[in-house]
C-alpha cells in the first residue's frame, strides 16, 4: 500500500498559479472552484507588512476529520491514502466542509465565486451532470469524486486519483521528469515552473520526497489540530507556513 | 379515561382535519391561515430549489457553510426536546402538579420536531438518499449519525407516549417506560446535536463538551417559553377559561419559578460563554467580539433574556398572566436568536484562507432562507391549531379537562 504524499518547497513557489490553472483544467472545475490554490495574504503592519502567498491543496489528512464527521460514509480514505468523495453517497449536508481545519472543499451548487455570468447556465448540462464545461477532461468516475459532479455535492482534490492510481506498484517517486511517469503524476505537480513540487510514497523510506522531509525538515499546515497532513512544506529560509488564520489581531 | 371525541385511527385524523378547515371559527380560520402561509412558503421553496437549486441560498465553501436553516432546524429540534423534559416533570419525575400541561408538551414535542426535520430536509442536497447511505453508512465516528439516530428514536417515543395518552394511558407501566426513554432520548439527542458543534476542534468558537451542556439546558428553557405560550393561546389568553388543575398550575409560582430558574441557568451559559470568547486570546475566537457588536445579540440579552428574568422573580408580576405571557413570548425570540447566533457566530472566523477572505465573514440570510423559517413556524402553527381543536391536550389522569373554549382565536 502506498500512502501518497506531496511536498511543495516555499523556497521555490514563485506564487505564479499555474498549479490552480492546472488543475482546473485537468479537473473541470468551475471558475473559483479552486480544488488547489495559491493563498495571498499580508502579514504584519505598516512599516513592516509584507504580502506572502501560500499554496494549498487538500491536504489528505492522515487523520481526516472530514472522514470522521461525514454520516454517509461518502468522504473515505482509499487505499493508497487519498481521502475522496463518492458523489453517489454524498446527501450534501456540508458537515465535511464544517469539519475541514484547511477550507478546501466545496459545495457544488453556489452562486458563482466571481461575478459575471453563471457558467453552470452558460454551459447548462442536458445529463445528469451539474454543468457541461466545454474543456471536459476524459476521466469520469464519481464513485472516486473525479470528472464533472453531478449536483448537490461535495468536491475537492483528489490529488488526481485517475491518473495515480494507474502509476506501476511499488513506484516511490512519481517524478514528472521522467517520461514513464508523468502521465500517472497530479497535474498541479506536471505543471509547477519552478519544480516546487514533489509528488510520492510517504511510507517509503526511501523515496525523495520522505528524504526530503527529513532532510529539508518538512513541516505540516496547522498541525496542532492533528489531522496529520500527507502534504508537507519545505520553509527554508525565508518561507513559512501560517501558524493561525491569518486574521488580523484583535483590538483591544 | 379515554375521550370518545378524539380520533384514534387515521382516517378519522384526516377528516377532522378536513372538519377543521371547514370550521368557520376563528380556529378553523387559524388553521386555514397558517395552512395558506406554509402552503405559500414551501412553493415558493420548491421554486427557487426547481429554478436555481441550491444556488439560492446565501452559504457559500468559503464562507458561511450553515445558514439560518440549519440554525432554524436547531432551534425547532431544541424546542421539542424542551417541550419533552418538561412533560417529564410529570410524566417522569411525579410532580403531579404538572399534569395539565404534560399532554400538550408531548403534542407539541412531535410538531416542532417534525418542523425542524422539515427545514433541515429541504435545506439538504440530497434528502431522500441519506434514508440508504446513512444506514448503510454506519459511520459511528460522525456526531451527526448520532443525532439522527437519537432524534429518530425521540421521534418514535414522543408518538407512542402520546397515542398512550390519547388512549387515557398515563399510568401503565408501560406508559411510564415510554415516558422514561423518551426522556433520556431527548436528553441525548439535544446533547449529541450539541456534539455535531461541540466536536468541532477546528472551530474554537464551538468546540468542547460546553456545547452538548449548553444545549440540552437551554433547551430545556425554549421548552418551557413555547409551553407558556401555546397553553395561553389554547384558552383565548385567557386563564378564566382554564378548566381548574391548569388555571391553578398558571397561577401558582411553580411554574414561574421553573420558568425563572432556566433563564437564569442559560444567561449564566452565555455570559461564561462570550467571557471566555473575548477574554482569550486563542486564534480562531475573534468572531465573539464581531457578535457583542451585533445589536441582536444585545436585544437577546437584555430584552428577551435579562427583562424576563427579573419579570419572573418578581412575586407580583411573576403570576400575572400578561407578564407571564409577555416574558415567553420575549424568551422564544431571545432563543431564536440565540440558536442563529451560535450556528452562524461559530463560522465567521474563515477556516485557513486568504485572497477574498482575510477577515471575518459576512452573512445575511436570503429570501428562500427565510422562507424556510417562516415555512418552519407556520407549519408548527398549523399542526398546533389542528391539535388544539381535534385532541383534547389539557386532559389529564385525574380526569378530562373542560374542552378549550376557542381554541386559539385571540391569536387568529
Ligand atoms: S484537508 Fe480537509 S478535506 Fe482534505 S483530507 Fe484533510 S480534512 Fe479532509
Ligand atoms: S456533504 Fe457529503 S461528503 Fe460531506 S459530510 Fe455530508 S454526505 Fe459526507
Amino acid at each position: 500500500m502506498a500512502k501518497w504524499g506531496m511536498v511543495i518547497d516555499l523556497e521555490k513557489c514563485t506564487g505564479c498559479q499555474a498549479c490552480t490553472t492546472a488543475c482546473s483544467m485537468e479537473n473541470s472545475r468551475l471558475p473559483g472552484e479552486h480544488w488547489q490554490d495559491v493563498i495571498f495574504y499580508n502579514e504584519g503592519e505598516h512599516p513592516s507588512a509584507q504580502m506572502k502567498w501560500f499554496p494549498r491543496p487538500c491536504m489528505h489528512c492522515e487523520n481526516p476529520s472530514c472522514v470522521a464527521v461525514c454520516p454517509t460514509r461518502a468522504t473515505y480514505k482509499a487505499e493508497d491514502g487519498q481521502v475522496l468523495v463518492d458523489w453517489e453517497r454524498c446527501i450534501g449536508c456540508k458537515y465535511c466542509m464544517i469539519a475541514c481545519p484547511y477550507g478546501v472543499r466545496f459545495y457544488t451548487e453556489e452562486k458563482p465565486a466571481y461575478g459575471g455570468p453563471d457558467a453552470k447556465r452558460v454551459f447548462a448540462a442536458d445529463d445528469g451532470h451539474s454543468w457541461s464545461p466545454p474543456w471536459k477532461g476524459p476521466a469520469e468516475d464519481w464513485k472516486h469524486g473525479v470528472g464533472v459532479q453531478p449536483s448537490d455535492v461535495v468536491s475537492k482534490c483528489t490529488f488526481c486519483y485517475h491518473r495515480v492510481a494507474k502509476a506501476p506498484k511499488g513506484t516511490a517517486d512519481l517524478d514528472p521528469q521522467n517520461p514513464a511517469l508523468r502521465e500517472f503524476t497530479p497535474a498541479c505537480v506536471v505543471t509547477c515552473p519552478p519544480g516546487a513540487r514533489m509528488f510520492g510514497d510517504l511510507s517509503n523510506p526511501n523515496s525523495e520526497i520522505a528524504k526530503a522531509i527529513g532532510n529539508k525538515n518538512g513541516v505540516r499546515l496547522l498541525d496542532q489540530l492533528g489531522n496529520k497532513p500527507q502534504v508537507y512544506y519545505l520553509t527554508g529560509e525565508g518561507g513559512a507556513v501560517p501558524a493561525n488564520r491569518s486574521l488580523p489581531p484583535k483590538k483591544a | 379515561m379515554r375521550n370518545k371525541t378524539e380520533p384514534q385511527t387515521l382516517g378519522e385524523l384526516l377528516a377532522a382535519s378536513v372538519a377543521l378547515a371547514k370550521d368557520p371559527s376563528a380556529a378553523g380560520r387559524w388553521f386555514l391561515g397558517s395552512m395558506a402561509v406554509l402552503a405559500a412558503s414551501f412553493a415558493f421553496v420548491l421554486y427557487q430549489l426547481v429554478a436555481v437549486g441550491h444556488a439560492s441560498f446565501n452559504t457559500s465553501s468559503d464562507g458561511v457553510n450553515w445558514g439560518m436553516a440549519i440554525s432554524t432546524y436547531v432551534f425547532f429540534a431544541l424546542t421539542s426536546s424542551g417541550l419533552t423534559m418538561i412533560a417529564s416533570l410529570a410524566t417522569v419525575f411525579g410532580f403531579k402538579q404538572f399534569y395539565p400541561i404534560a399532554k400538550r408538551c408531548i403534542f407539541l414535542g412531535i410538531i416542532t420536531l417534525v418542523a425542524g426535520f422539515s427545514v433541515l430536509a429541504l435545506e439538504l442536497g440530497h434528502p431522500f438518499r441519506m434514508l440508504w447511505t446513512i444506514p448503510t453508512g454506519m459511520q459511528v465516528m460522525s456526531p451527526m449519525f448520532w443525532m439522527g439516530v437519537f432524534y429518530a428514536i425521540d421521534l418514535v417515543l414522543l408518538i407512542i407516549k402520546f397515542w398512550l395518552m390519547l388512549k387515557g394511558d398515563w399510568d401503565s407501566p408501560l406508559s411510564h417506560q415510554v415516558g422514561n426513554a423518551g426522556f433520556v432520548a431527548a436528553i441525548l439527542a439535544s446533547g449529541m446535536l450539541g456534539l455535531v458543534f461541540g466536536s468541532m476542534a477546528m472551530r474554537p468558537m464551538w468546540y468542547g463538551s460546553f456545547a452538548s451542556i449548553y444545549f440540552i439546558l437551554t433547551a430545556a428553557l425554549s421548552g418551557a417559553a413555547a409551553i407558556i405560550v401555546t397553553t395561553y393561546m389554547a384558552y383565548d389568553f385567557d386563564r378564566k377559561q382554564m378548566p381548574a388543575e391548569l388555571k391553578t398550575l398558571a397561577s401558582s409560582n411553580q411554574f414561574t419559578k421553573v420558568f425563572a430558574a432556566l433563564i437564569g441557568i442559560t444567561l449564566v451559559m452565555i455570559v461564561t460563554r462570550f467571557w471566555t470568547g473575548l477574554w482569550s486570546n486563542m486564534d480562531g475566537l475573534e468572531g465573539f467580539n464581531m457578535l457583542l457588536r451585533d445589536p441582536l445579540f444585545h436585544v437577546e440579552i437584555w430584552v428577551g433574556l435579562v427583562l424576563p428574568f427579573f419579570m419572573m422573580l418578581s412575586p407580583n408580576s411573576g403570576l400575572n398572566k400578561t407578564s407571564q405571557l409577555v416574558a415567553a413570548f420575549l424568551v422564544l425570540g431571545a432563543m431564536f436568536i440565540n440558536r442563529y447566533e451560535f450556528v452562524i457566530g461559530g463560522q465567521l472566523v474563515p477556516m485557513f484562507k486568504g485572497n477574498w477572505t482575510n477577515s471575518l465573514i459576512a452573512y445575511t440570510p436570503s429570501a428562500i432562507e427565510w422562507a424556510l423559517t417562516v415555512l418552519g413556524v407556520a407549519m408548527a402553527l398549523a399542526c398546533y391549531a389542528y391539535g388544539e381543536k381535534v385532541f383534547d391536550l389539557s386532559s389529564t389522569p385525574s380526569g378530562k379537562a373542560a374542552e378549550p373554549s376557542g381554541a386559539v382565536r385571540a391569536a387568529g
